[in-house]
């Protein structure tokens, strides 16, 4: 029989290989996969969706310019349009969501934008993110929050400045170019 | 020196940003703001995050789920799965271009082979019963028919093929009485052409008592009735 052999071919793109895929996965399966519970509600659909990112971010690998955006913007859109499909799939066939993981009911862009914001939350230190839920999410005055935390009013409001920018930080790394 | 009056504001601009500056500070704050470009820029850039805050959910500030422990592992599987088989396909596009080549060498070959079949027949032991043989036991989807019939020079088998890899080798032979094996030639299956062969051997068909095809490495027989 004639020996076949097929010449490897010149790789430029990213996910061009399995071993690309593995990288990716790496770094992003967790956020990627973080975004796809809250919106579907549900981690076998997660599962599926990371999964379908991930194929469809190999078949395309070409088509990825490092030019335009990052690695992991382009992930995330790519999973975007399968939690859409993904949805309206599930419209056809609804379930019950299960260990009171709500599906998100707001359309997909302002999930994903509130899901950076979530996202950027739990990178921020613990001291502002205290700050941030308990006078702006709990609406508490700031006199309140300082007595709670045994520091002065002025503590309160410098470390809602200071978590705002450290908010607007850890957006940037998420990749958020509002 | 604006940097140093800036300093006694800035700590203002979170609270402004999130609408929670008490009134009296903040008509101080925005009358700073009216000569102050950097802390304008500063405060905007703030307001922006704040925008997105009403979006979040602070139900879920605590620890995101993780994805299953296994679910790259399957994820890589599936590409690698998808990979073997785009690789196949490439595969054969290459043997496509390889039997073109030696195209010109096989339209020689079938012009002897009917240039033989012509002259047996003019030899004339036309009228002779053909064989029909019946392949069993064959895999799902794959097919194999041949017929046999007497000729001068001893027998003609017309096979044919299909379900099987395009440019697959295919050896057929024939078995005699004593079940001594004879080559009756060789052919390459491919898909929409050629998968009807006539091939010849010496043997005469009332001394075949089988015939086989080897069909990439597997070999099926048929008995000759």
């Amino acid at each position: 029989m004639d020996a076949i052999r097929v010449e490897s071919e010149t790789l430029s793109g990213a996910l061009r290989e399995e071993r690309d895929v593995r990288e990716a996965y790496a770094a992003h399966a967790g956020e990627l996969y973080g975004f796809a519970v809250r919106s579907l509600g549900d981690s076998g659909l997660a599962e599926e969706a990371v999964q379908e990112t991930f194929l469809r971010a190999w078949r395309a690998g070409e088509r990825f310019d490092p030019q335009i955006g990052s690695l992991r913007t382009w992930l995330f859109a790519i999973l975007r349009n399968v939690v859409i499909d993904l949805g309206r799939a599930r419209a056809a066939r609804p379930r019950v969501a299960e260990r009171g993981i709500e599906p998100s009911v707001e359309p997909i862009d302002e999930a994903l934008l509130g899901w950076q914001m979530e996202e950027a939350m739990r990178r921020i230190g613990e001291q502002h993110r205290r700050v941030l839920v308990e006078t702006y999410y709990r609406g508490r005055p700031y006199a309140e929050v300082a007595k709670d935390l045994g520091v002065p009013e002025g503590t309160v409001k410098s470390r809602v400045y200071y978590g705002l920018r450290a908010l607007r930080v850890a957006l940037e790394e998420i990749g958020y170019d509002g | 020196m604006t940097a140093e009056r800036c300093r006694e504001w800035r700590e203002s601009l979170g609270a402004q940003a999130l609408g929670q500056l008490p009134a009296a500070e903040r008509v101080a704050l925005e009358a700073h703001l009216e000569g102050c470009p950097d802390c304008r820029a500063e405060l905007e850039s703030l307001q922006s995050v704040a925008r997105l805050m009403p979006l979040a959910d602070p139900g879920r500030f605590a620890e995101a789920p993780s994805p299953p422990p296994l679910l790259g592992e399957r994820i890589a599987a599936t590409i690698a799965a998808e990979q073997r088989t785009q690789d196949r396909r490439r595969q054969r596009r290459r043997w496509g271009f390889g039997l073109a080549w030696s195209g010109a060498a096989a339209a020689l070959a079938t012009a002897a082979v009917l240039a033989v079949f012509v002259l047996g027949d003019s030899g004339g032991s036309g009228g002779a019963p053909q064989r029909q043989v019946a392949f069993h036991s064959l895999p799902a989807g794959m097919k194999i028919d041949a017929t046999l019939e007497p000729r001068s020079y001893g027998t003609q088998i017309e096979v044919y093929v299909s379900g099987v890899r395009s440019g697959t080798l295919c050896r057929v032979f024939l078995r005699d009485s004593h079940g001594v094996r004879l080559s009756a030639g060789s052919f390459r299956y491919r898909w929409d052409a050629d998968s009807h062969a006539v091939l010849s051997s010496a043997l005469d068909l009332s001394r075949t008592q089988a015939v086989g095809i080897r069909v990439g490495g597997r070999t099926f027989v048929a008995p000759v009735a």
